[in-house]
């Protein structure tokens, strides 16, 4: 009895802990996206709140609060209400699935811990699934608003969603097959013992799988330079444009987790997770995890600031004449070189 | 013909290994090491600008501290805007350099355009325009300056080059708000011209 019950309250921490780190990271993202834009374009970035601006993302935090929250008059006042909120959740469900590690033993009192919450043996599955529900938000939120303006952004992502939900989905099958297992777990698994077991490194096919996933994520998480739902130059702001304070900053902050969980699924699915790539062991596996997920948050900060927006049709030729294509392939290469 | 066919090869394969893409990211990200070009105004930075630039008047006076200015409201009639008032006093203590001082010199930076009119038609060089751009003022009576004013010794000496970012220090005082200059601490911000 006992011992069920520190089960579930070790679950119920980890839940509370993961969520408030998730609830706390778009603060420190947005200063870092803010701080890179400003020094690529050889500008400084935030400076004025606190040392080199650090205290600038807490700023905007007060002033969203504070903000007016205005619905239009003819929106669908719950749906619009609900949008914002359907676009965060399942971003955080995802990382109910996502392990950072293998295990912890937590000091003084010895007690072994699992660095996730929940070891799935579907995990990739429902991760692929729970984001792709995501897209609902942003749909919902410019339907609602009764905008041209949000109803053409919303129209533009879920037409981009079917296009690009397939590469992402066949790009992951190759680490699926390899790996024989949806867990994830077993996937990172499957790729330890050094570099050349990771599977972006699984030549031929390892890079092709992983630039077909990056380019999806891409656009599958509304980054430049496929964030077409979100369009200032065509679409004013695309389907937040009816949004403002709090309701506005929910959707920032989807943005961002949902940043931070492409990255994690890159990391885990192509470059071997928590495995340490040096094989010294100099560093904790989870603190390699981190620098790789770093790692890829830059590279979607970096790729942000340096590439311009593709066009409409150029994203639909992108996506459905070549990377479904490759991706599929991509999959007959790779059982035939497993077989 | 064959050269086409071996470019539309070269083409694809540009595509296909993104050369253009890791080119560019190469580029930004060169920028982004890179130190920034940005002037720190006001907090540490500022700039001063050249001699030749026209900010606020300032009225002078000679080595031995008279006043330069004989009153002879040249300035005002070269003045397109009549924003000068002179008004000339008899005074023969010494405080000028004539007889004829001014009792009051007051200048309306509101109406003033700038032109630089009024020093070409000063006989004296008493009056300059000197390199004092922060005009900015609460209500259009503080933009008013009079002789005591003008009087008052330059933030940035005549014969200073200028042209230059400089460090600078945030102040604030009962008077205001202001940006001290710290003229003899050059910060180096033209290393992106050299490049």
């Amino acid at each position: 009895m006992t011992e069920a019950f520190i089960e579930v309250a070790i679950i119920f921490v980890k839940v509370v802990v993961l969520g408030f780190i998730l609830f706390s990271l778009p603060l420190p993202l947005t200063w870092l996206e803010r701080k890179i834009a400003g020094h690529i374009q050889v500008r400084l970035g935030p400076f004025r709140v606190g040392p080199h601006g650090v205290l600038q993302p807490f700023a905007d935090m007060v002033k969203m609060l504070f903000k007016e929250d205005v619905i239009p008059e003819q929106a669908d006042r719950l749906l619009f209400r609900f949008a914002p909120i359907v676009s965060m959740v399942p971003i955080f469900m995802v990382f109910v699935a996502i392990p950072f590690g293998e295990s912890w033993t937590i000091p003084y009192i010895n007690k072994e811990v699992t660095l996730y919450v929940a070891d799935m043996n579907v995990g990739l599955l429902y991760i692929l699934a729970i984001s792709g529900v995501a897209v609902y938000g942003i749909i919902l939120g410019g339907w609602a608003s009764n905008s041209k303006y949000a109803l053409l952004g919303g129209l533009r992502s879920s037409a981009q969603m079917i296009s690009y939900e397939v590469a992402l989905t066949f790009a992951c099958i190759g680490v699926v097959m390899l790996a024989s297992s949806l867990n994830l777990i077993d996937i990172v698994r499957a790729q330890t013992g050094g570099v050349t077991n990771w599977n972006v490194f699984y030549l031929p096919v390892g890079p092709v799988w992983f630039v077909i996933f990056f380019i999806a994520g891409l656009a599958e998480i509304n980054r430049i330079p496929f964030d077409l739902p979100e369009d200032e130059g065509t679409l004013a702001a695309g389907f937040h444009v009816e949004y403002s304070g709090i309701r506005f900053a929910y959707f920032m902050l989807a943005e961002y987790i949902a940043m931070v969980s492409m990255s994690v699924l890159a990391v885990i699915l192509f470059f071997g997770g928590w495995d340490d790539p040096t094989g010294l062991g100099w560093l904790p596996p989870i603190v390699w995890f981190l620098l790789k997920v770093g790692f890829f948050v830059y590279l979607f900060m970096w790729i942000r600031f340096t590439l311009p927006r593709y066009r409409y049709d150029q994203l639909m030729t992108i996506g459905w004449k070549i990377l479904i294509p490759l991706s599929l392939l991509n999959i007959l290469v790779t059982g035939w070189m497993i077989i | 013909m064959k050269e086409k066919k071996r470019e539309g090869v070269l083409d694809i394969l540009k595509k296909v290994l993104f050369v253009d893409i890791l080119k560019g990211l190469s580029v930004t990200l060169k920028y982004n090491v890179s130190r920034s070009v940005t002037v720190r105004y006001p907090d540490e930075e500022k700039w001063i600008p050249y001699q030749r630039f026209r900010g606020a008047h300032t009225l002078n006076r000679d080595e031995e501290g008279r006043e330069l200015c004989v009153a002879c409201e040249l300035c005002v009639k070269a003045c397109p805007t009549g924003c000068i008032t002179v008004v000339p006093q008899e005074d023969d203590t010494g405080r000028g350099i004539a007889d004829r001082v001014p009792k009051i010199w007051k200048v309306d930076l509101v109406r003033c355009l700038f032109c630089g009119y009024c020093e070409d038609a000063c006989p004296t060089t008493a009056v300059r325009l000197g390199r004092d751009y922060e005009l900015a003022c609460f209500n259009r009576t503080d933009a008013v300056r009079d002789r005591e004013r003008l009087l008052r010794p330059q933030e940035v000496p005549e014969g200073f080059e200028g042209g230059m970012v400089v460090s600078a220090r945030f102040e604030r005082t009962k008077e205001g708000i202001r940006v001290k200059p710290d003229i003899w601490k050059p910060r180096d911000k033209d290393w992106w011209k050299k490049v």
